[in-house]
């Protein structure tokens, strides 16, 4: 039963215990310098301006019966250099989503992603909302992402089944809003394919990501964000885990928020856009040259 | 033919002149008629409170800073492409309306002014504004 955990996992559960050691702190401070009895608690603000951060979703939604599209754009890698401008010239990947707040704390999306003719189907609920005294110090969110592969029959031979096309991706997040100018998550997830077209790839993986926000003007901030997969032995299917050769997908960049609108415009080193594809299948390494440009928009509509 | 060329160029300009004039020309709001229960409606929070320069300003930021401007001047960068001015809040005007008023103005809105009741959730969120714009006072 030999685990091989990564450096980045270590690093990423380390940050994990720091959070939950400093929300119980922050809780005990404030807590203790408000005599007053509690009136009707009051929900946090947002740890995140946006539902997504990068390729990751956030623990926020957005109001009850707000419409949120989504446009994310992944220029290749700029390893080539200035013979295709730095990725921008070459293959890019492109995902077009809508997401609907039915409650306050649910979310239900769709989305249509370029590679693989990717199309997925969102739901996000906030089982725990973080409150202003502190009384409940972290956000805590379900994530699921249903993948649905939209490539020929052909692609998975002739045992083709329809069920080879799923795959799931199941996150629990875990934030927190420190103060205004910054708010941390770190979230676990489990990875599961139906189905590879090659024997070399697991169809499961655990994976912990983390992503943080320093807002340094009142519209704009500096957000970065990791997504760790964990080369595990004991529930890898290859005889040595670490032929996967999985590569983080690491991203830094800048928000600027708006009512109604989010912008991202970051260096990433993963282009597959949907979370289960990053974590099963990305192989840039952000710190060798496999790092690309990566925007996304997102406009809100109120209903 | 080359006259005929000239005269509807000419046409044409004078045209796009006229049209780009009135629609950069702003006209003031008409007087707004707010509700009884609004005009005296009481804040959640006291004048002064932490959440004013905090929660009131973030939020003013990131809801009203783009047409209204940073100090509420009206002179935001959306603020030239609305056909209503955007007005000034720090002119006495402004300022001599109750708490209510300016609550129902900036939350529930009408026409150009958005509704932001579904985007500041949190009442004393919304006073936090109100307040925020009463510190604009000249």
């Amino acid at each position: 039963m030999k685990k091989i955990f990564t450096t980045y996992g270590m690093m990423t559960l380390l940050i994990a215990s720091f959070l939950f050691t400093s929300a119980t702190l922050f809780a005990q401070e404030e807590t203790e310098a408000t005599p007053e009895e509690p009136q009707k608690e009051r929900p946090a603000r947002p740890a995140f301006e946006s539902g997504l951060l990068f390729d990751n979703a956030t623990s926020t939604i957005q109001p009850s019966k707000t419409l949120e599209m989504i446009i994310q754009h992944r220029f290749g890698t700029m390893d080539n250099g200035v013979s295709d401008l730095f990725g921008i010239w070459a293959p890019s990947n492109i995902r077009l989503g809508l997401n609907f707040s039915i409650l306050n704390n649910l979310m239900i999306g769709v989305g249509t992603t370029k590679y693989n003719k990717m199309q997925d189907i969102q739901i996000k609920y906030n089982v725990l909302q973080q409150t202003r005294s502190n009384s409940i110090p972290l956000t805590i969110t379900l994530y699921e992402v249903i993948g649905i592969d939209g490539s020929a029959d052909e692609k998975w031979g002739p045992d083709y089944k329809f069920s080879n096309r799923m795959s799931y991706f199941s996150q629990v997040i875990l934030s927190r809003r420190f103060n205004d100018m910054f708010s941390l998550q770190v979230a676990p997830s489990f990875t599961h394919y139906n189905a590879h077209i090659v024997d070399t790839l697991d169809h499961d993986r655990i994976a912990i990501s983390a992503a943080a926000r320093f807002k340094f003007s009142p519209q704009s901030s500096i957000i970065v964000s990791g997504d760790f997969p964990l080369e595990i032995q004991s529930i890898s299917e290859q005889h040595d885990v670490t032929i996967l050769d999985s590569k983080p997908n690491i991203c830094i960049g800048w928000e600027v928020s708006t009512s109604t609108h989010a912008f991202h415009m970051y260096i990433g080193s993963a282009q597959n856009i949907i979370p289960q594809e990053n974590i099963m299948f990305n192989k840039n390494d952000f710190f060798d040259g496999g790092i690309l440009i990566g925007l996304n928009v997102t406009r809100l509509w109120s209903f | 033919m080359k006259k005929s060329i000239k005269q509807l160029v000419l046409l044409s300009s004078v045209i796009a002149f006229t049209v780009t004039m009135m629609s950069m020309t702003q006209k003031p709001g008409e007087p707004w008629n707010i509700p009884a229960k609004y005009k005296t409606m009481k804040s959640t929070i006291k004048a002064g409170d932490a959440s004013i320069n905090a929660e009131g300003k973030e939020l003013y930021n990131k809801h009203c800073k783009a047409c209204h401007g940073a100090k509420g001047l009206g002179d935001g960068p959306k603020a030239a492409s609305m056909k209503t001015s955007t007005g000034d809040f720090s002119s006495k005007a402004f300022q001599a309306q109750t708490d209510g008023e300016i609550y129902y103005q900036s939350i529930v809105g009408r026409g150009e002014m958005p509704n932001f009741e579904k985007k500041i959730l949190d009442e004393n969120d919304r006073w936090a504004v109100v307040y925020y714009m009463r510190n604009m006072k000249k």
